[in-house]
């Protein structure tokens, strides 16, 4: 079999009756096969040794070696400690001691924030009760977590309305005390209705650990018209969407290392590569939940509505010349308009009167003279 | 199902039905092993338990860094080349029920019996124990292209041992 001819050479089509090749490989394989009976012949071949090797079977094996199995587990340590045998492993008093020796250390070390670390943990044994058999958080995932909140996460939200003297000079204000705060603008628009000032409103977007500043330096553009805030608590969210995102990425490493690691028939092995392609795009749907959330946490909301105080202005009456020109413009517009419709009349509705009219004249006369012939006679 | 490796860690924490389970598993496999290997059934049948033996007592220091598979046939592996070193340098295949053996199995170990020592391992580790390129690489401290070349030279070897043999019964 020559490359020349063949895509692929002997080894590899063996590899790929074992299950042993690369998807993308094993799927050239499969296409060429279907048309290549050399190739054929070659994998009936393998398949034809494979057969005459599996005819080769063994005894079953006695019931001794059970029994013996039995016998030697009857007598390992690990099954004669009974429940308190782990006290006799070396390994259970390593681990106790360093239990007992980190212990010592957080207490002296950091005592000051064993409480809300245990408050966390709460939070978080908590969400593992709620959520438990629908997935595990391992002991890393737990203290990544426990580490990202530090404090509950809050979604802060404000509704600010503000009546300012000079829109224009508000408006720059506003642009510098965002600069000066890291913040910036979601959205805006400005408006400028009849008989009322020029109004902003925009959706502002601030460093929460800035939020009590800048709002500071907004109510100290004017007067404060209405003021409403809102605080809404996400840490259980963030930590049930930390979690399973974990539980996810440690799916799609285990079916990777089975993908890696196992052998079997082509089906099965695209059957994993499936359920990897479902667990990633799981992760990024998660992944971009869990930003999100933090985003929404780490800038704080500020939806805010400055309008100018409403001073009404002197009309200035209109002159008599100016409304004669108008009134002279109209009329004249008007004519237009009046024969332009007539015209328009006579255009769509005079042929159509002239044919009837044409057709109906003889008719109509006879008739009449007919009638008047009669009524004369009878006088 | 549950993983060979997960049971395994669970023995190791005492759970006694982890460790059956993975007997019943791996107890006829292994008893295969070494039967196709070893003339004496009843050795097979020793060094089967030793195996298990091994296990059992090495749990506590196991780790689940391969394949439980490839953990229990490389203690199998070393226990079969301690023995065969015991009896002889080439020890032939098991031939203890050769005579009563149906002519298709015969000539297999006949066939086989002609590969050289190391590629026929390799085909039996592939065609008897079902185990990856991968698996028997690691087994035999190979690498994984090596497994395949010999695997295929030994393919064809015992192709070509087997058509005379097959000829043979198809002539009778």
């Amino acid at each position: 079999m020559h490359l020349e001819t063949h895509p692929f050479d002997q080894e590899e089509l063996m590899a790929f009756l074992d299950g042993e090749l690369a998807v993308d490989r094993a799927a050239a394989v499969v296409s060429h096969l279907d048309g290549c009976q050399d190739c054929q012949k070659l994998a009936a071949d393998f398949r034809g040794v494979s057969r005459q090797l599996a005819g080769w079977q063994v005894e079953q094996s006695g019931p001794a070696l059970a029994n013996s199995i039995s016998a030697a587990l009857d007598t390992h340590p690990g099954q004669s400690r009974g429940k308190l045998g782990f006290l006799l492993r070396r390994q259970t008093w390593a681990w106790a001691g360093g239990l007992c020796a980190a212990v010592l250390i957080g207490t002296v070390v950091i005592a000051p924030r064993l409480d809300k670390q245990h408050k966390l943990a709460q939070s978080v044994a908590f969400l593992k009760a709620e959520n438990d058999g629908a997935f595990q958080i391992r002991d890393s995932n737990a203290s990544t977590i426990l580490e990202t909140l530090r404090s509950p996460m809050i979604v802060r939200t404000v509704q600010l309305t503000i009546a300012v003297k000079d829109f224009a000079k508000t408006r720059s204000t506003v642009d510098e005390i965002l600069k000066r705060h890291k913040g910036y603008i979601g959205q805006s628009n400005v408006s400028s209705p009849v008989d009322s000032g020029p109004v902003l409103e925009a959706t502002l977007r601030v460093p929460s650990d800035q939020f009590e500043a800048a709002m500071a330096e907004l109510k100290a553009l004017g007067r404060v018209d209405s003021e409403s805030q809102s605080g809404d608590e996400v840490t259980q969210q963030y930590v049930d969407v930390a979690a399973r995102l974990a539980n996810a990425r440690n799916s799609e490493q285990r079916l990777t290392d089975l993908l890696r690691e196992r052998t079997g028939k082509l089906v099965d092995v695209l059957a994993v590569e499936k359920e990897i392609e479902r667990v990633r795009g799981e992760i990024e749907r998660m992944e971009a939940e869990r930003k999100n959330l933090a985003k929404s946490v780490d800038f704080a909301t500020l939806n805010v509505k400055l309008f100018e105080e409403y001073r009404a202005g002197f009309q200035t009456p209109r002159s008599k010349s100016f409304r004669l020109r108008n009134a002279a413009i109209e009329g004249y517009r008007m004519t237009v308009e009046s024969v332009t419709g007539a015209a328009a009349f006579l255009l769509a509705y005079g042929p159509s009167v002239l044919f009837w009219s044409a057709i109906l004249f003889f008719p109509v006369r006879f008739i009449w003279r007919r009638l008047r012939h009669h009524l004369l006679n009878s006088l | 199902m549950i993983s060979d490796e997960t049971l395994m860690l669970e023995f190791q924490r005492g759970s006694r039905p982890a460790f059956e389970e993975l007997f019943a598993r791996y107890k006829e496999p292994l008893s295969g092993f070494f039967r196709r290997r070893l003339a004496s059934t009843e050795v097979a049948e020793d060094l089967t338990q030793e195996t298990f033996m091994a296990v059992i007592r090495a749990s506590e220091r196991y780790q689940p860094k391969a394949l439980f598979r490839t953990y229990l046939y490389s203690i199998a592996l070393n226990l079969l080349t301690a023995e065969r070193r015991k009896l002889a340098r080439n020890a032939p295949l098991a031939n203890g029920t050769v005579e009563n053996a149906a002519d298709s199995v015969f000539w297999v170990r006949e066939a086989l019996q002609k590969l050289e020592p190391s590629d026929r391992e390799i085909l039996m580790l592939r065609e008897y124990e079902q185990l990856s390129y991968l698996e028997i690489g690691e087994l035999l401290h190979i690498p994984i292209n090596t497994v395949r070349s010999r695997l295929f030279r030994s393919r064809m070897a015992l192709k070509g041992h087997l058509e005379p043999a097959r000829e043979g019964v198809q002539c009778t």
